[in-house]
This record gives structure tokens, sequence and C-alpha cells, in this order.
């Protein structure tokens, strides 16, 4: 990332495509957006990780963070926008982001705390925070897709819910 | 009712980029006067951004890296403003509606189902003791106030619902400025009340023409 920001190395940037172009792509259709716009939206968080670099803080945020909140953002705007609701944020997102006060040092604990949270949490409980939480899928569609009652989905989640509640105090 | 999970709630929507614009608006603000929510929304999100570095691969067909740096739609020019002064402007310039003596609301006009409004409150007043029809989310930008349950001040939220009945009242030395997400109107009670409940009832009948 230093070198897109400080060369505008396009090689460099081409490595940062290579891996997370269909992932991001992948995130798009995983919350039923269409082929032909996901790959618009992939280009323009894309574009807006090259254009935007220079936003880019590595003591604030993982890059993976930092390019996930584009994906949101876009993903955000593009619902808006299909239903008609005129509304725009980008300048209290980049506000927050440069507002942001974190020191290295914390920066690490941010990831011991990750580290903690992966391990007391199961591979169920992690499939259904990304399924609720990155996916955005509904209780039905993750009973469905889990084959588990739709009662066990909602009580598991609230269930996760409370333990979040603890990691994030 | 559990406020920290409603709290946490709005965190984890906004971070999932699920809420409605008076929500989102709401939230950016807790989140900037708040460095506890804003930990615990950094926290999220690095979760999420795990969730994308871990994600399966649908690869775009039509799409090259050379697309993305050539792209005239992305503006680099950026404006950076807090979402307060962003949405609202400056707030003494607004024109705030006086609801009775030493309590007047600003109401935004926004595309969405939630109501987002501002409301300040002078030194010393209060509001008569009231419950509220729907969840009701108070957000403390300047000053204090304090009710039946504690001290709120900048950055702290209050979530009402139906079982909460309680009678606010603005610090005396600072009044206090909020802003405010209702879900339905509010009811009244006590010595005012009726009257009040007469007065929301006209406004929401104004409302519907």
């Amino acid at each position: 990332m230093k070198r897109i920001q400080k060369d505008r190395d396009e090689m460099a940037f081409s490595e940062i495509f290579d891996f997370f172009a269909p992932k991001i792509n992948a995130y798009f259709i995983q919350n039923r957006i269409k082929i032909e716009s996901s790959e618009e939206l992939t280009q323009e968080v894309l574009s807006t990780v090259w254009v935007k670099s220079n936003l880019y803080d590595s003591n604030k945020s993982a890059l993976s963070t930092w390019i996930f909140t584009i994906a949101r953002n876009k993903k955000v705007d593009f619902f808006r926008k299909n239903s008609k609701i005129n509304f725009q944020e980008e300048d209290i997102r980049e506000f927050l982001y440069q507002d942001r006060e974190v020191d290295p040092i914390e920066e690490n604990e941010a990831k011991k705390q990750i580290e903690r949270i992966n391990n007391e949490l199961d591979e169920q409980q992690k499939i259904m925070i990304k399924m609720n939480f990155f996916e955005n899928k509904s209780h039905k569609k993750i009973a469905d897709e889990l084959e588990i009652p739709l009662g066990t989905v909602k009580s598991r989640l609230r269930h996760i819910l409370t333990k979040m509640q603890e990691f994030l105090r | 009712m559990n406020g920290t999970l409603v709290k946490n709630q709005l965190i984890f929507d906004f971070a999932s980029g699920i809420l409605g614009p008076a929500k989102s608006i709401f939230t950016s603000t807790y989140l900037q006067l708040n460095s506890n929510a804003s930990k615990a929304s950094n926290t999220f999100e690095n979760m999420l951004g795990e969730n994308l570095m871990d994600n399966e691969n649908i690869h775009p067909k039509n799409l090259k890296y050379t697309d993305c740096i050539h792209n005239e739609n992305i503006q680099s020019a950026s404006n950076p403003k807090d979402p307060v002064i962003s949405f609202f402007g400056n707030l003494n310039n607004l024109d705030w509606k006086q609801i009775y003596k030493g309590f007047k609301e600003y109401t935004a006009s926004i595309d969405d189902k939630d109501e987002l409004k501002l409301i300040k409150m002078d030194p010393g007043v209060s509001v008569p003791l009231h419950s509220h029809g729907g969840k009701e989310y108070i957000l403390v930008l300047e000053g204090s106030f304090c009710d039946e349950f504690g001290e709120y001040s900048k950055g702290d939220i209050q979530i009402n619902d139906q079982k909460i009945k309680h009678t606010p009242i603005a610090s005396k030395d600072t009044g206090c400025v909020c802003l405010s997400i209702t879900e339905k109107d509010v009811i009244f009670f006590g010595k005012y009340g009726s009257f009040l409940n007469l007065f929301t009832f006209i406004k929401s009948f104004f409302k519907q023409k």
C-alpha cells in the first residue's frame, strides 16, 4: 500500500486488485446484488482504493478493514439509490475515519482482541456472524442454508450477540 | 430493556451497512462523540474485514486492474465534515420550533421512516413525565441532562421504550442539546400531559395530510 501511496506504483495496485477483486465481487453477490452491478461496484471500490489511497492510515486500520468499509459504503449507496433515497454521507464517512484516534499500541491490542474473539467462537458461530452481518442474510435464509429451525437461528444469534457484548466491552 | 444491547445493535447495524439515513447520521455522531463506541465499532469492523480477507473468490469477468486506475467517476476531492455540521449546518442558524418555554425542537427533513430531531433545553428546564409509543434514542451533543435513571452527558445515549416513564431535567449550568431518533410519537402523563398528548395527536393528524 505504501508503494501506491508514495510512488503511485501500478504493479503494487495490481497485486491488491488480484487478491481483493474476487472477494469484493463475492461480497456484493452474497448481498444479493446482481452480477452486472456487482462488477461495477467492485470497480468503484478498487478505483476508490487507488484514487483515495492517501486517506488510508495503517495505524488506524488493517487494509482489509479499510477496503471492507469502502465496499460496505458502496453497498449502502447502491441500495439507497435503488430505493430512490437521495442521501449522501461520503463527507461524514471520511471525517469519521480521519477523526479516529488510535495509537499503534492499541492497534496491536485490537489484533489480539480479534484473535481472542475468534478463539472463543466455534465454527458455526463464526459462520452465523458472517451470514448475519457480512452477507446480511435474513434469519429465514440462514435457517434454510444451515438446515436448522428458524427458532434455533434466532436463539443462537441472540446468544452470539450477548457474547459479542462481552468482547466489545 | 437492555440499553447496552440496543446501543451495540446500532454499532453492528452501522458496520454491516443496513441502517437507514436517520439512524446512520445518529450513529455516526455517536461514534464521533463516544470513544468507547468508536472502539467497539473498530473491533467489529475488523472482524468483518477478516471475513472479507477469508471470503470466497468470485472472479469478475470483465474487469482488469487498469479499469480501476482509469476510472473518471471517482473523485479525489472530498470535504470531510462532522456528521451534525454536515447535515444541519450551524445549529444557531436553524429555524428552531418552541414546543414550550425553554424547550425547542428542530425536525430534520430526511427521507426515512425514522424521525431525526434536534432538541434544545434551556438550563434547568424539565420535560413532564412521559412514556414512549415506540423506541426513542437520545444522544447528548452538548451539556447534560438527568432523569430517574441517571445523568447523561456529551456522547451518552439514552434509549427509551414503552416501559419507561421518566422526567428528564436539563443541567442547571449548561442546559443541553440532543440528537434524537423517534420511531413513534411520545405519550405524556401528569399536569400538562393531556395537553401535550393532544398536541402530538394534532401534529400527527397534520403529518398524515
